[in-house]
């Protein structure tokens, strides 16, 4: 006997009861639907996931810091796995400072492309952006040489390149949102703001006079005092001009402003007298002569009037600097080929250093994907065992209904296995009718939230959103489905084979 | 075969009984039966209800087994076929009628008569054209597309006469064909069947009617689970 033979068989007594067949088949759907668009949604999601880690550069990078235990941040801050950054508590750290020396050694372990030093602000030099006279605080403030291996992922515009030398800035998406582009993004680019700098600030740009005006007293937190005896000095404006917009998810969405590194050492840099000689006020210190060296800590002291720099003004080396501020922050660095990042990372490793790559991160978030895609394809395959019971039921059914005719078949020469074939597949085509349809109506509900989805998307990382069924899915949905039916025809159909002819005939 | 002798051809049953059990209680439907039926005969078998009649056309086409006691169709014996073997004797050598038809319903009259060719693995050509001769032959080639509920009870069991022959069988058990129709279908049913004994099959025919039996060339009684020759 042929397979078309027992098909048409067994479709036939599908059709002759219509409804319980329709019935039985819409519980699989559900089943199949559910799983087909939950299962879609997960793998886009993947797959975007790995697009942007690749398009961006992500996946073949290696992020070095102090901590040992560094989670990996495209964006170059340096963050521990427990979640706080570095500067904070520091709790497994190494000894090993990131110096530039210790770049260069980096950029010569073989297969590595290029190296970028990161700093990030721990002084706030810049208080607030203004723009179109208004002023928003600026939280964290990253500067980075941008050698191509850093390349934080942007929405609109472009990372800085090596040429960008002034004051170019990737802003993160909320600042671009209150400074009125949200959903826009691509307007804020060439857009000039202007970085209001500390009342005190020493750094580029500000004018260093030989008197120096009183000194302000600092409250416990107040954010906007320096202390010191440059304190006094006013604030400046330092012109900027947004290139990009930062995609900060990955960063819980923290405020944050990008700009080269060079940019970023002018500014962060300051300035300090060699000596400060204060006029007398009230009496009350004598003349204070304290050396004006450690800038900053002379918070608990009383207000000095006017004071005078004595032996000019000096500026920390680069090098210096870098030191006083315990190292830099991280290094991103980037190797020639995915394959070779993990032995990249090992080798850097070595150094002392902790390390922690983009390939391992998007594994990661592979690996969290595939535990919802686990957990959603679970809660469709309940359903479709449900489902299953269904077919179960529908199968005893047709057994009972159909036990005279099965007799009739058995006297016409039908045997046991023919018997039990046609069954199986009666029960096996309601299960492929069911997925089909379920990846049917799977793929018209993408089809309808495609549009909607990639709107979501437009403002995150889902950017360009390719959300279709992916045909490996329909099949295995189909082959899921009709393997269940195969399953719950299963008994059914070994009863039915099993009827005694006899018995069967003389069923009324 | 070989010597083609009667022994070997025809159906032989010896000693067959077929036990029933219900509880502790065992009640035999047929008890130590002998029969010969050489081919080419037609047999009445007649007798009260519950006597055995249809047990005893059972196994002689397969089935049924017999609880002891053998049985030859043709010099093969029926108690040592597997069930594919069996089935594929039923399906050649068989061929069944049923008192109310048993026709698919949801299949035509082309349909009901392919059956048997299908599970005898004939290809779909083939298999059309052969069922339609055998509609030809009981007079209903015009009605193959109807479904049963389309036709007469004896247009019924007409198409259930050519699904009997579909397969060529060499024996029909037909068991009380008439009891369904009216006395002038009925007669038109055996008068057909008549017609294919005259052609070399051997026919059985169990009935309580006696202007059916009368159609035999041999009539035999069931009482009681044992088998009695009756005279013509
Ligand atoms: N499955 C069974 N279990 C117990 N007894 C059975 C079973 N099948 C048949 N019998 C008994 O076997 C006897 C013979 O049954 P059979 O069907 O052969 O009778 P029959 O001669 O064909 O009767 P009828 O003319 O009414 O069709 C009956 O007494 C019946 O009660
Ligand atoms: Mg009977």
């Amino acid at each position: 006997m042929r397979f078309l033979d027992y098909l048409s068989l067994s479709l036939r007594s599908l059709r002759r009861s219509r409804m319980r067949s329709l019935l039985t088949i819409f519980a699989i759907v559900i089943g199949a639907t559910g799983i087909t668009v939950m299962l879609t949604f997960v793998t886009t999601v993947k797959n975007l996931t790995v697009a942007s880690f690749v398009k961006t550069g992500q996946i073949e990078q290696i992020q070095i810091a102090q901590a040992t235990d560094l989670r990996y941040d495209p964006t170059g801050m340096s963050v521990q796995s427990g979640g706080g950054s570095l500067s904070g508590d520091g709790s497994t750290s190494s000894t090993t400072q990131l110096t530039s020396a210790l770049e260069t050694k980096i950029s010569k372990v073989p297969h590595v492309v290029s190296v970028a030093a990161v700093l990030r602000s721990r002084s706030p030099a810049i208080s607030n952006i203004r723009f179109k006279g208004k002023d928003w605080v600026v939280q964290s403030v990253l500067g980075y040489e941008p050698t191509g291996a850093l390349t934080p992922a942007v929405i609109a515009g472009r990372d800085l390149k090596a040429e960008d030398s002034g004051n170019q800035l990737l802003i993160s998406k909320n600042y671009a949102d209150v400074l009125g582009f949200s959903g826009k993004y691509e307007s804020a680019i060439g857009v000039h703001i202007t970085l209001h700098t500390m009342e005190g600030y020493t750094g580029a740009g500000a004018n260093l006079p030989t008197r120096l005006p009183p000194m302000h007293q600092c409250a416990q937190n107040q954010r906007k005092c320096f202390g010191g005896p440059t304190s006094g000095l006013p604030a400046i404006d330092i012109p900027a001009t947004i290139v990009g917009v930062l995609d900060n998810s990955e960063n819980g969405d923290q405020p944050l402003i990008m700009m080269p590194l060079g940019a970023y050492i002018d500014i962060y840099n300051q300035s300090q007298p060699a000596n400060v000689q204060f006029a007398p006020q009230n009496n009350q210190q004598g003349s204070g002569n304290n050396g004006g060296n450690n800038g900053g800590n002379n918070g608990n002291q009383q207000p000095s009037g006017p004071g005078v720099v004595v032996g000019g003004w000096s500026r920390p080396s680069v090098t210096t600097f870098i030191a006083n501020q315990g190292g830099f922050d991280s290094f991103m660095a980037k190797a020639d080929d995915v394959t070779h990042v993990a032995e990249v990372a090992s080798a850097i490793a070595r150094f002392g250093v902790g390390t922690s790559t983009g390939l391992k991160a998007l594994n990661d978030q592979k690996a969290q994907a595939n535990i919802i895609g686990l957990v959603l394809g679970g809660l469709g395959l309940i359903a479709l065992l449900i489902a299953s019971l269904g077919v179960m039921n529908t199968m005893i059914m047709s057994v009972l209904q159909r036990t005279r005719e099965i007799g009739v078949m058995r006297a016409l020469g039908a045997r046991r296995k023919t018997i039990r074939r046609i069954f199986t597949i009666e029960a096996t085509a309601i299960g492929f009718f069911g997925g089909l349809i379920g990846v049917i109506f799977g793929s018209i509900f993408v089809l309808v939230a495609k549009p909607i989805i990639t709107n979501m998307a437009k403002s995150g990382s889902l950017t360009g959103a390719t959300f279709t069924v992916p045909p490996w899915l329909m099949l295995a949905v189909i082959a899921g489905t009709s393997g269940i039916g195969f399953l719950s025809g299963f008994f059914p159909a070994r009863r039915a084979s099993n009827l005694d002819p006899v018995e069967a005939l003389r069923y009324e | 075969m070989a010597e083609g002798d009667n022994q070997m051809d025809g159906i032989k049953l010896s000693q067959v009984t077929r036990t029933y059990t219900l509880g502790s209680e065992e009640f035999n439907a047929l008890n130590k039966v002998d029969l010969q039926i050489p081919n080419g005969d037609f047999v009445a078998i007649t007798g009260p209800s519950g006597s055995g009649k249809s047990t005893l056309a059972n196994i002689i086409g397969g089935l049924d087994k017999p609880t002891s006691g053998k049985v030859l169709v043709n010099g093969q014996d029926l108690s040592n076929l597997k069930d594919a073997e069996l089935s594929s004797f039923r399906n050649k050598t068989i061929g069944f009628v049923f008192q109310s038809f048993n026709l698919k319903g949801d299949s035509t009259a082309l349909e009901n008569v392919m059956l048997p060719l299908i599970f005898a693995g004939i290809s779909p050509k083939e298999r059309r054209v052969r069922a339609l001769e055998c509609l030809d032959r009981v007079g209903l080639a015009d009605r193959a597309g109807h479904l049963p509920n389309q036709l007469s009870g004896g247009q019924r069991q007409r198409v259930a006469v050519a699904r009997a022959i579909a397969n060529k069988p060499t024996v029909i058990l037909a068991d009380e064909p008439t009891g369904n129709l009216d006395s002038s279908r009925g007669e038109e049913v055996i008068e057909m069947l008549t017609q294919l004994n005259r052609d070399g099959i051997t026919l059985l025919v169990i009935t309580h009617d006696k202007d059916v039996a009368k159609h035999a060339h041999r009539r035999i009684e069931v009482r009681d689970g044992l088998v009695h020759e009756k005279g013509l």
